[in-house]
């Protein structure tokens, strides 16, 4: 269900975390579904548990997850996404357009894309 | 937990370890790096009970390990150059370590048969080096240790079995808390596997810190400063490389920091790039003059 890329740069558990933050985000883990236990995960990715349990715990913080003592981590309903990730994806967006005006993309074509993804 | 405290050793004269002194945290997964012949196998021989320090301790759990049976029952290793006896089977090596491990668990052992897919009547002497290596952890798994010491354990396996030992091994990390201390050279898989690193140099452990620690310790920044201008001498950099305008510099600090002290500039682009162990290690010992030489055949 996630996939390490060993190429990427980023750190082992940052790649966790947007993997597991993409499957809930994107509905494919949906509200109070239950993750993956630690260990399995562990063993599934052949990863030291507590760099999976550091993932956790910082999704945890971000409110995407929460976790139940003695039963496991479920999926949040991604109504309260985190405010900082928000501002982080908004300043990305905002670099990107910039990019893609000065590669002549049209402001229409912008908003149909933006429009896109708001209605689907 | 596992403690070497100024361990010297030496052999005729020459000097294997040199105070070195190491901890790893009770199930947590340790690394041991280091250069060839910086000592590690050293260290591992000594965790093991074959040598015996000439200064300093060594202990596991508290407990001196020299001579000590009843410790050495709940630790399980895996050489660099293991030993099976002639003409033993795996399943003759079985029942020798079933008489030294009291918690040797036959249901493991089982288990383990389906997994690697080695017939148990077969001579380990004539089963390749992998397939050695192979028996070595099923071996070694199925004594329960709370200890699992590994000197370049995959070394040998093929992608496969390696992936398939290092997820047995996390699992039981996971499961059983087990304490794991592991020497390679393969820092890409070290950085899936560690939670802790400690670089060895010269006999002695240069650092040893989290791997979460060790990774926010340094960085690698990329900078266009303004004008062309050059990398401003007052900047502690480590290391410092240029392509075009792009200066690339390595800095002893977090991302946060080393973005703050190069906002001062005002540069025109700054970008905070992830280190790899690897390049840690490289930058780590370079200030120990090991690097690579630039010598041309």
């Amino acid at each position: 269900m996630i996939s390490l890329n060993y190429r990427d740069s980023r750190p082992i558990y940052e790649q966790i975390k947007d993997g597991l933050r993409k499957l809930i985000v994107t509905g494919a883990l949906g509200p109070d579904e239950k993750l993956p236990s630690v260990r399995a995960l562990a063993a599934q990715l052949a990863i030291n548990p507590n760099t999976i349990q550091r993932a956790y715990n910082e999704l945890e913080g971000e409110g995407y997850i929460y976790s139940v003592p003695g039963k496991g981590s479920f999926a949040a309903g991604n109504t309260d996404a985190d405010a900082q990730r928000r501002a982080e994806l908004l300043a990305r967006l905002r670099e990107l357009a910039a990019e893609l005006h000065y590669l002549g993309v049209s402001r229409q074509e912008l908003e149909t894309l933006i429009k896109e993804a708001y209605e689907s | 937990m596992i403690e070497v405290k100024n361990v010297v050793k030496r052999f005729d004269g020459f000097t294997a370890l040199d105070g070195a002194s190491l901890s790893v945290p009770t199930g947590s997964v340790y690394g041991l790096v280091g250069p060839n012949g910086a000592g590690k196998s050293t260290i591992i021989r000594h965790l093991t009970g074959i040598y015996r320090q000439d200064e300093g301790s060594v202990a596991i759990g508290g407990e001196d390990v020299w001579e000590n049976a009843g410790l050495k029952a709940r630790v399980a290793a895996i050489p660099d150059d293991w030993y099976y006896f002639l003409q033993s089977t795996v399943r003759d090596m079985m029942r020798f370590y079933k008489g030294f491990y009291p918690r040797f668990s036959m249901e493991r052992y089982e288990k383990l048969k389906e997994v690697f897919s080695i017939d148990e009547k077969r001579v380990i002497r004539r089963l390749s080096k992998g397939m050695q290596k192979q028996v070595a952890f099923w071996l070694a798994l199925s004594c329960m240790p709370d200890y699992l010491i590994l000197d370049e354990p995959v070394d040998g396996l093929d992608p496969v079995m390696r992936r398939q030992v290092w997820s047995l091994v996390m699992g039981d990390v996971a499961e059983r808390g087990t304490t794991v201390l592991v020497s390679s050279h393969n820092l890409r898989e070290l950085e899936d596997v560690c939670d802790h690193v400690g670089i060895m140099d010269r006999g002695k452990v240069l650092l040893e810190r989290s791997l979460a620690q060790l990774q926010d310790n340094m960085v690698k920044m990329q900078v266009v400063f303004r004008d062309g201008q050059e990398v401003p001498a007052d900047l502690p950099v480590l290391h410092v490389s240029r392509v075009g305008r792009i200066h690339t510099l390595i800095m002893r600090m977090n991302a946060q920091e080393a973005a703050a002290r190069l906002a001062v500039y005002d540069p025109m682009l700054v970008d905070a790039v992830p280190l790899t162990l690897e390049e840690i290690f490289i930058y780590e010992l370079g200030g120990a003059d090991y690097a690579v030489k630039d010598i041309v055949l």
